[in-house]
């Protein structure tokens, strides 16, 4: 029951953010895979940098655990190659479809129902994903620092300072 | 720089705050962020009403089945989250068709609908399929 409260208050939070940075937005959403509006970018790959220095800050003071998905080629190009062509189509993603119903924009209603579609089909068809797609380049549960065997915080500083040049750029050109 | 809309925050501040909400979670429930996982369990749930029977042999919906977890709450919290913030700045609008699709397609519901619901079924097999 708590772990209910906890989600929801997370996701609370998370979905009054989504609609403050504007992400939540066909325009904004489109505007980025049209490379004419990097909003969406610029909060999600800010997100990513802030969580990971402080997941792995916590993670090596021992107070959690990472939660690593296994990297299937098969799976990973195919279902992505999948999802981005359905995410241009749709305009949101499953989580921000969500949030732009909450700000009125009511055709992420299609979307949804496309999604349980979606989900019902792929429950369907996991069996056969099973024996095909999802045996092609199966590498297990691996992360970058292991594969490079280097030091975690080495690939943070990269991915950080990667990250500010490119929203400096972004900036510089008007995006 | 691009201009701000009204009730609009910069996407790198409404941003950072989101990592640290993400950074909250891991702490005090071991939960990390997501939602397609939640459709499918949505899915299994409506499902379940008309053919229970084939809800329950499939492994899919057995690991993933009609219930309401964390992850689902979380993306319920998601809607009423963006319901707050838009009411709260004013930004809140009932909308049928995006300005950018109008411009392009026309602001007919129907084209809309139909695309938007192919484009969510493609999508959501796509992030299954690759896990994410």
């Amino acid at each position: 029951m708590n772990e209910l409260i906890y989600g929801l208050i997370t996701g609370l939070a998370f979905g009054f953010l989504l609609q403050k940075g504007q992400v939540l937005r066909y325009d904004r959403q489109l505007g980025a895979l049209r490379l004419l509006d990097m909003t969406i970018v610029k909060f999600m790959f800010t997100t990513v940098l802030v969580a990971m220095v402080g997941t792995y800050l916590l993670k090596d003071l021992g107070l959690v655990k990472l939660s690593i998905k296994a990297t299937i080629l098969g799976g990973n190009i195919l279902g992505g190659l999948l999802f981005g062509l359905g995410w241009g189509l749709l305009g949101y993603c499953p989580g921000t479809s969500m949030g732009a119903l909450g700000e009125g924009r009511w055709d992420a209603i299609w979307g949804i129902c496309g999604m349980l579609v979606g989900g019902a089909l792929y429950a369907e068809a996991h069996p056969l994903m099973k024996k095909t797609v999802l045996t092609w380049g199966d590498y297990g549960k691996i992360t970058l620092p292991e594969v490079l065997g280097i030091n975690h915080w080495i690939l943070i500083v990269i991915f950080a300072a990667g990250g500010i040049l490119l929203f400096w750029w972004f900036e510089r050109k008007g995006l | 720089m691009k201009t701000m809309e009204k009730g609009q925050w910069s996407p790198y501040f409404a941003g950072a705050l989101a990592g640290l909400v993400s950074i909250f979670s891991v702490w005090a429930t071991g939960k990390y962020i997501g939602a397609s996982t939640s459709f499918v369990k949505s899915a299994a749930m409506v499902e379940n009403l008309f053919i229970p029977e084939r809800v329950a042999v499939l492994d899919y919906f057995v690991k993933n089945g009609p219930k309401v977890d964390w992850q689902w709450m979380f993306v319920v919290g998601i809607l009423a989250g963006a319901l707050v913030a838009s009411l709260s700045s004013g930004t809140f609008k009932m909308q049928a068709v995006p300005d950018m699709w109008k411009s392009r397609f026309g602001g007919a519901i129907g084209k809309r609908a139909v695309v938007a619901f192919l484009g969510g079924t493609v999508a959501m097999f796509g992030a299954r399929l690759a896990d994410g």
